[in-house]
């Protein structure tokens, strides 16, 4: 199983408890998590995959902000911050007294350290996107950072709560060399004690740690578990089995075996709807029929999105029909209701055979002699995925559009979408910022299959130069609009996170982007 | 017998080369590989492309794939297995005590697989044709028709969720047993067939006859006078188990959390990460060919008759 990374499929990461035998040093319980793959690094600026991002990001780093439970941006390691009359320049504050795990002062030079070496083209950093057009960054004092944009740059605040933009140590980068990967230095509630790779790593709580200032976490203080064992177990089943024996307190769900746990008295579910997931179906418009919006329309209409709920994710998922995910501080629920295309086969029909498309021999839709046959792409190796297509594929026959499915590995089908060989793609992505709109769906698109539509263009450009939240927010909403009524893509479903604890676990909340807070949980004494 | 040794490990020389020499030509008909594959969907197409670019030069991937393996095997005389693409660390570390978990499974696989079917084909071979015979045949039938990762489920179904008698992850002593079990159990199905079928023979020959005329006790008949005879095809098909029970490990290792290599090389290959995979692949088959070696040097210490060819 291929587990993907941050901005692109599944998330990885599924987190469990167990209470380990104490160790007399001890107070309060071990947690144990789990890992559904083992991380390639530690150092966050070598990857941006959702497994690193929930290791460093839940226990080891800390950043400069983090998004509240509205989704807006709130000081964290920065004390404050203002953003410049033109918008180019957003200087911060920094908290005094912030010490890394190894002793050494978190200041302005720790910040301009890490986004150096996210510009430094040897390390051929995958985090190059989130820092935008950053032009210079200086340093006036050693608890002042002062960021200069060639352009404003509104997703960067977003950017700043990613544990991808959180900070090591750089006396320990230096010292650990090539290793540093492996042994992590930063701010946060938890310590890097060992890794044995493939199979767990360690931490121990921070004792030294500065008081907690995040408002969505419940404990001010020091961590309340002592420990925190992250398990390598890749096979859901197992997961699933350690859960059922008590060995995990918690573990994440996967659709096949929510069922088993979800009615069950002994087992809390915490189902987290506030995602920033999206299923959706796009079409490579270099191509003369899906340049037809009717068309684009029709197939809107056609899909069946609660029986893809329902198949690929048993229920556990809600049908989308805007193109930023619910998730997303942006998202505009008025717009979509108004502006949304849900199933309704004999619009479909009606709107296919307004673009000209008429029932030939067989029912086979036509046009001027093409006949309605297309390739629908997608990536290999995911139940959900595959049951989606089979739906899909159904609902267009229905309609008299013969689909033929083809999914392979995500590093062959990806770039093979570069290529003009393919009518349809069924892809999902995951990505807490409205940015994505722009990153996805701007022309040329991701994959330079999106003819330009001044509409949209100008909507989604509009919105990535405005700093002030609500203002933003409204720009978004506008850019649903123009989307919908483009119908871009056809925007699918969204699907939940699904956690089941035992019922003593307490404490145990998600933060707007769904990480763990891990200082706040503990276990019920018995 | 030393210069046969020699001859026999100078050997695994040209195999383990044709092997990697193999995985590269596959290597190069494979499209995409560790770096697409971490960079693609990341970046904007043409940061993806840079990025990609460097570090494709920074692990050689920009040269043709017989300069890679040229390189690769000069790499490999001198020591060096280069570095995984993914992890950045070298593949010699990655590998390490992974190696370690591996063979203890294979050899604790091994053990249970040689206790179990020597012991029940002997078992009925003696009580040729009465229950016991009978019983532990089938039982045996359902092992070699059992795949071995669905009777690993179900092992840790029983004995971990039903029972609690085994913790379910585990990476101690503890968490060896079930795979252990599992692999050997599965395995010693056709071990007890070939014990059984070898002292059914051995049982039925005149010495044997001969044995029991002079009065000797049948444990002294069973395991001093049949038993050795029988033993010749049971070592020739435990040894090639053992190279069975070492690929296998690789399935059972994912079902049951062991962080061995077959487990690292699952991983590996999903990436594309081939450094690691070709680390594996050779570390695999010289550990193949040194167990054959071993088992054909057992050949002439059980059976006198076997002797190696000096010429």
């Amino acid at each position: 199983m291929l587990r993907r990374t941050l901005i692109s499929l599944a998330p990885s990461l599924a987190l469990g408890l167990v209470e380990a035998p104490a160790r007399a040093a001890d107070a309060g319980p071990t947690l144990t998590f789990r890992l559904g793959e083992d991380p390639e690094t530690l150092y966050n600026v070598q990857s941006i995959s959702l497994t690193v991002a929930e290791v460093l990001g839940d226990q080891i780093l800390e950043g400069l902000v983090y998004l509240d439970r509205k989704g807006l941006p709130q000081p964290w390691l920065a004390q404050s911050w203002s953003v410049s009359d033109d918008q180019k320049e957003i200087t911060f504050k920094l908290r005094p007294g912030v010490k890394f795990h190894d002793g050494t002062d978190f200041n302005a030079d720790a910040v301009k350290f890490h986004f150096t070496a996210i510009q430094d083209p040897q390390n051929a950093s995958p985090l190059l996107p989130l820092i935008g057009p950053l032009h210079a960054l200086d340093v006036p004092d050693p608890l002042t950072v002062r960021f200069t944009f060639a352009k404003p740059f509104a997703p960067f605040f977003t950017n700043l709560s990613l544990a991808q933009l959180y900070f090591n140590s750089p006396t320990a980068v230096a010292k650990y060399g090539k290793t540093y990967g492996r042994h992590p230095v930063g701010t946060g509630p938890y310590r890097f004690v060992s890794w044995n790779p493939g199979a767990e790593i360690d931490l121990e709580r921070n004792p030294d740690y500065h008081p907690q200032w995040r408002s969505d976490a419940e404990n001010k203080g020091a961590p309340y578990a002592a420990r925190i064992v992250l398990r390598v177990i890749e096979e859901d089943g197992v997961a699933a089995e350690a859960l059922e024996t008590g060995e995990l307190t918690a573990s994440n769900l996967t659709a096949d075996i929510i069922p088993r746990f979800v009615h069950d008295p002994g087992y809390k579910v915490i189902i987290n709807k506030n995602v920033t997931n999206l299923l959706f179906l796009e079409f490579n418009e270099r191509r003369p029929t899906f340049q037809d919006f009717r068309f684009r329309q029709a197939m809107s209409y056609a899909i069946n999105r609660e029986a893809i709920v329902q198949a690929s994710w048993s229920g556990y998922a809600a049908p989308a029909l805007g193109p930023l995910a619910v998730g997303i501080p942006g998202y505009d629920a008025g717009v979509v209701a108004k502006y949304g295309m849900p199933y309704d086969p004999a619009k479909a029909k009606a709107l296919l055979a307004d673009a000209g498309w008429k029932p030939g021999p067989g029912g086979l839709l036509e046009k001027n002699g093409q006949k309605a046959r297309f390739l629908i792409k997608s990536y290999a190796g995911f139940t959900a995925i595959d049951r989606a297509l089979a739906v899909i594929q159904s609902n267009l026959k229905d309609l008299g559009v013969d689909a033929t499915l083809q999914t392979s590995d995500w590093g062959v089908f990806y770039p093979s979408l570069l290529r003009d060989d393919w009518d349809m793609d069924l892809d999902r992505w995951t990505w807490p910022d409205g940015a994505v709109l722009t990153q996805l769906f701007r022309s040329p698109g991701h994959r330079n299959s999106t003819l330009p539509d001044p509409k949209v263009d100008s909507v989604l450009d509009r919105c990535n130069t405005l700093m002030e939240p609500t203002q933003r927010n409204v720009c978004l909403g506008e850019a649903q609009q123009v989307l919908l009524q483009a119908m871009t893509i056809v925007p699918i479903l969204t699907n939940w996170t699904v956690i089941a604890t035992q019922k003593n676990v307490l404490g145990y909340d998600l933060d707007f982007e769904g990480g763990l807070i891990p200082g706040d949980v503990h276990l019920a004494k018995t | 017998m030393s210069t046969y040794i020699l001859r026999r490990l100078l050997l695994t020389v040209p195999v383990v080369i044709g092997i990697l020499f193999t995985t590269f030509l596959i290597k190069a008909a494979i499209p995409s590989d560790a770096v697409v594959t971490m960079y693609q969907g990341q970046l904007s197409e043409q940061d993806a492309s840079k990025a990609i670019a460097i570090m494709r030069h920074k692990y050689g991937l920009d040269r043709p794939w017989y300069m890679q393996f040229l390189s690769y095997t000069e790499g490999v005389l001198t020591g060096n297995l280069g570095q995984s693409i993914r992890t950045r660390q070298p593949v010699i570390k990655e590998i390490g005590y992974r190696y370690r978990n591996t063979l203890e499974l294979t050899f604790a696989a091994f053990l249970v697989a040689l206790t179990v079917g020597v012991v029940s084909g002997v078992v009925a071979a003696y009580f040729k044709d009465t229950w016991l015979d009978i019983t532990s045949m089938t039982v045996s039938l359902f092992g070699i028709s059992m795949p071995a990762f669905f009777f690993g489920l179900v092992l840790i179904m029983v004995v971990s969720v039903w029972l609690r008698w085994l913790p379910v992850i585990e990476n101690g002593w503890q968490g060896l047993i079930l795979p252990a079990l599992t692999l050997g159990l599965i395995e010693a199905a056709p071990l007890a067939r070939v014990a059984r079928s070898s002292m059914v023979e051995a049982l039925g020959r005149d010495y044997i006859r001969a044995a029991r005329a002079k009065g000797m006790p049948e444990s002294v008949v069973v395991l001093r006078h049949a038993l050795p005879n029988a033993l010749l095809s049971i070592v020739t098909l435990a040894g090639l188990q053992i190279g069975s029970l070492f690929g296998g490990a690789f399935i059972i290792e994912v079902i049951f959390s062991w962080h061995g290599i077959g487990e690292l090389a699952v991983e590996a290959i999903q990436w594309r990460d081939f450094t690691i995979t070709q680390g594996v692949i050779l570390i695999s088959a010289t550990t193949y060919v040194l167990i054959n070696l071993v088992v054909d040097i057992l050949y002439t210490w059980i059976d006198p008759r076997i002797v190696v060819d000096k010429s």
